[in-house]
């Protein structure tokens, strides 16, 4: 039996390659189950999650629910923007509050990028990250990486580029990170301001020239832009961003004939990529919902088991 | 009261003496022998007893937030650091911007009389950057110095008017230098690190900006000024050459700019007690503050003493307000780093700490051990270490990087004008 050491899932930078493996293997197993007729494990029965989001983001709340669900977990969810919080109440406050419920797991999404580890000074649980600011979305990467996985067999001496805002991208960093632990090649591709400052220093290389880009690429994750970048001159608008960094038919032809085309969503349609590569571009994005549940699985079950391996006794 | 020091090894920023000293009343009256009675004798052999320290940088959150630091906790928390004379900054609430305000904390300060307390007047009514408080009258209040600390002057002409005007009073305007445009809502240096963790940087550049434009203003007008808490290499490059072509520029810094690096904040995991305004540097800001220290391109050490309650330390680091306790570490601090690491003397940090001071603020018989001074004097152990524990701070409020840390040089006594104010435990005094 193969144990987890881990009591948090902070970010995809404090994990081992190992342990980025052990997901997998599990992740693989939870995604057999979610095949079957009984899609539930009773492997955290009696146990309890509570999804703790202080930014409000359905898509992944729902995905760490029914991940806790089907592992037999109790589930509770908690939303409050930071702007709710009553006058003087703190996020600490909130979770000392939540520990008189004697929580196993919290997800925590948060607006304050690296946040988590002083939070979990004030807890007895272990947490997961669903996304703390601009710093890392784990389970994001772990279930982009298991999709290339499936599809290419590896992730070894794969050649990736992100192509967007990644100053902001909480979802750049962790793939980066994740990418890099499997001797994949980094590439990000935006305009310089949405760079950020040093980045070359973590061994990834920068490019301001998508059409350059593309022949090489065996993976392309494009990052959602958000509207307000424009207004704070990070580009000077969305039309010059679209001309410069969106996917469209004519750009599509220049890519690898298997190279995947991702996007953690929801998709700007004819901004990151062009409305009409709908078709092309949405199965593969489907998959990325179904593996990230059986990913958020696999995270829940590893901090509440602290066990390395799924053994099905049903 | 005369208190007789006997055998000690006296220093000042120029010499070393071993001798008595005597003090009568508040004044130093003889250093050498002396045939007089003394009401009290204090034995300092193999001790050294130094000028009291003099910080041209405190925050004593009062009025305002008593709850973090009050005149009394400041006093107590200075005294047991070596400090016999502290400026305080007026970002207190409301802002000692007014000759009314200035009075009222002088007043409070008096009752207390522990050490010395001067106030740093308001440039600006509120603080506000907008219009210029009544220079006059916080000079006849007793401010020697005016700064808006805690923020910059962003307006050039208005920081043109305030060094022009602060000439008819001899006032030394103290700019904290910041492009908060530049600086906007980041909480730490921009970096890698920043980078790596995704979160909002500081450019270096936000500080030598803004000193290169006072530079230029306080050359164009003539004028004297004064650069708060200097914590860049280029910042530093940029005085010293301003400095060599006769600008009338004085600077300080802080103990964690010449100890501590961004690579230390990563490691504390980000502890809002190593947040700071200026933001931590990288290795090569470190070094280039001790090189200007020993240089003397940096005329002092100040503290930026500025507490926070544990509940503003317990926010997210980016929503953390920035600031450390520093009175009853930055002697220490500075011994261990700078004195004991042999990159200054014990005569250098004299000067550092309590001459330069002085001389900058125009303070009269302080900084220099000499008869007829004030017996502001401090007698410090200097083969001892102690280690730096929240719960025997005098402060009220315990946010400092170093808690757990060992530092060399311990304060045993603490004399302002005379008085024994403040005596370690253990010591007969
Ligand atoms: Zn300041
Ligand atoms: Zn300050």
């Amino acid at each position: 039996m193969v144990n987890w050491q881990k009591k948090h899932i902070l970010g995809i930078k404090d994990l081992t390659r190992q342990e980025i493996e052990v997901v997998f293997n599990l992740a693989a197993s939870f995604k057999e189950l979610s095949q079957r007729e009984v899609k539930k494990a009773p492997a955290l029965r009696g146990k309890t999650v509570i999804n703790l989001f202080f930014e409000s983001s359905t898509r992944t709340r729902t995905s760490f629910e029914l991940a806790a669900k089907r592992l037999s977990a109790d589930v509770l969810n908690f939303s409050s923007s930071t702007s709710s919080l009553s006058k003087g109440e703190t996020i600490v406050d909130t979770i000392k509050n939540l520990e008189s419920y004697h929580p196993d797991i919290l997800v925590i999404r948060i607006g304050y990028s690296n946040s988590l580890y002083s939070l979990s000074q004030y807890t007895s649980a272990s947490i997961v990250n669903a996304g703390d600011g601009a710093n890392e979305h784990p389970t994001q990467a772990l279930l982009d990486m298991f999709t290339v996985k499936e599809i290419k067999g590896t992730l070894e001496g794969l050649s990736v580029l992100i192509v967007g805002d990644i100053k902001h991208s909480r979802v750049a960093r962790s793939n980066i990170f994740g990418f890099q632990k499997f001797s994949s090649s980094l590439r990000v591709c935006g305009p310089p301001t949405l760079i950020p400052y040093e980045f070359h220093k973590l061994g990834v290389d920068i490019s301001y020239n998508l059409d350059e880009c593309l022949p090489q690429a065996d993976v392309i994750i494009f990052l959602r832009i958000q509207q307000e970048r424009q207004t704070s001159s990070f580009f000077p608008s969305i039309r010059e961003y679209v001309n410069n960094f969106s996917l469209n038919p004519e750009r599509i032809k220049r890519t690898k004939k298997d190279c995947l085309i991702m996007h953690p969503g929801p998709v700007n349609w004819d901004i990151e990529i062009s409305s009409q590569l709908k078709e092309r571009i949405h199965p593969l994005i489907l998959k990325q919902v179904e593996n990230g549940l059986a990913v958020r699985m696999a995270t829940l079950y590893l901090v509440g088991t602290q066990k390395g391996e799924y053994e099905n006794t049903d | 009261m005369k208190i007789l020091i006997k055998g000690a090894k006296i220093v000042n920023f120029d010499d070393i003496i071993e001798g008595n000293l005597f003090i009568r009343n508040s004044r130093i009256a003889k250093i050498g022998e002396v045939s007089e009675e003394p009401d009290k004798i204090i034995d300092a052999k193999g001790k050294f007893v130094l000028p009291g320290l003099i910080d041209m940088h405190t925050h004593l959150r009062t009025p305002g937030r008593e709850d973090e630091e009050d005149l009394w906790s400041g006093s107590k928390a200075a005294a047991k650091g070596g400090f016999t004379t502290i400026f305080c900054m007026p970002n207190t609430r409301p802002a000692l911007d007014n000759q009314g305000q200035v009075n009222w904390l002088l007043e409070e300060a008096g009752k207390i009389g522990i050490i010395e307390i001067l106030p740093v007047g308001a440039i600006t009514k509120g603080r506000e950057g907008k219009e210029l408080s009544e220079f006059g009258m916080l000079k006849k209040a007793g401010c020697l110095c005016l700064s808006d600390d805690g923020n910059p002057l962003e307006d050039s002409s208005l920081l043109r008017r305030a060094l022009e005007y602060a000439k008819m009073y001899d006032l030394l305007i103290i700019s904290h230098c910041e492009d908060k445009n530049l600086s906007a809502s980041g909480s730490l240096r921009e970096h890698l690190i920043s980078s790596k963790y995704g979160m909002e940087g500081i450019p270096w550049a936000s500080e030598s900006i803004a000193v290169f434009r006072d530079i230029e203003l306080a050359r164009y007008l003539d004028t004297k000024i004064h650069i708060a808490h200097v914590s860049t290499k280029r910042s530093l490059q940029i005085i010293k050459k301003a400095k060599e072509e006769g600008v009338k520029v004085s600077c300080e810094t802080a103990p964690h700019y010449f100890t501590l690096t961004i690579e230390d904040l990563e490691k504390s995991h980000f502890h809002p007690n190593f947040k700071v305004n200026p933001p931590l540097g990288n290795r090569e800001d470190l070094e280039a503050i001790r090189e200007g220290l020993k240089e003397g391109v940096i005329d002092c050490i100040a503290t930026d003493h500025a507490p926070h309650s544990q509940g503003e330390k317990e926010l997210p680091f980016e929503e953390a307000p920035p600031g450390v306790v520093g009175l009853e570490l930055a002697f220490s601090l500075s011994y261990t780093y700078l004195v004991k690491a042999q990159i200054l003397d014990l005569k250098d940090l004299v000067k550092l700490m309590s001459y330069n001071p002085a001389n900058i603020l125009g303070l009269k018989d302080k900084g220099y051990i000499k008869e007829g001074a004030w017996a502001d004097l401090i007698i410090v152990d200097l083969s001892r270490s102690w280690q730096v524990l929240p719960h025997k701070l005098f402060s009220k409020s315990k946010n400092t990087p170093f808690i757990g840390h060992t530092l060399e040089g311990i304060v045993e006594f603490t004399i302002c004008k005379g008085k024994v104010v403040y005596t370690e435990k253990g010591k007969n005094g």
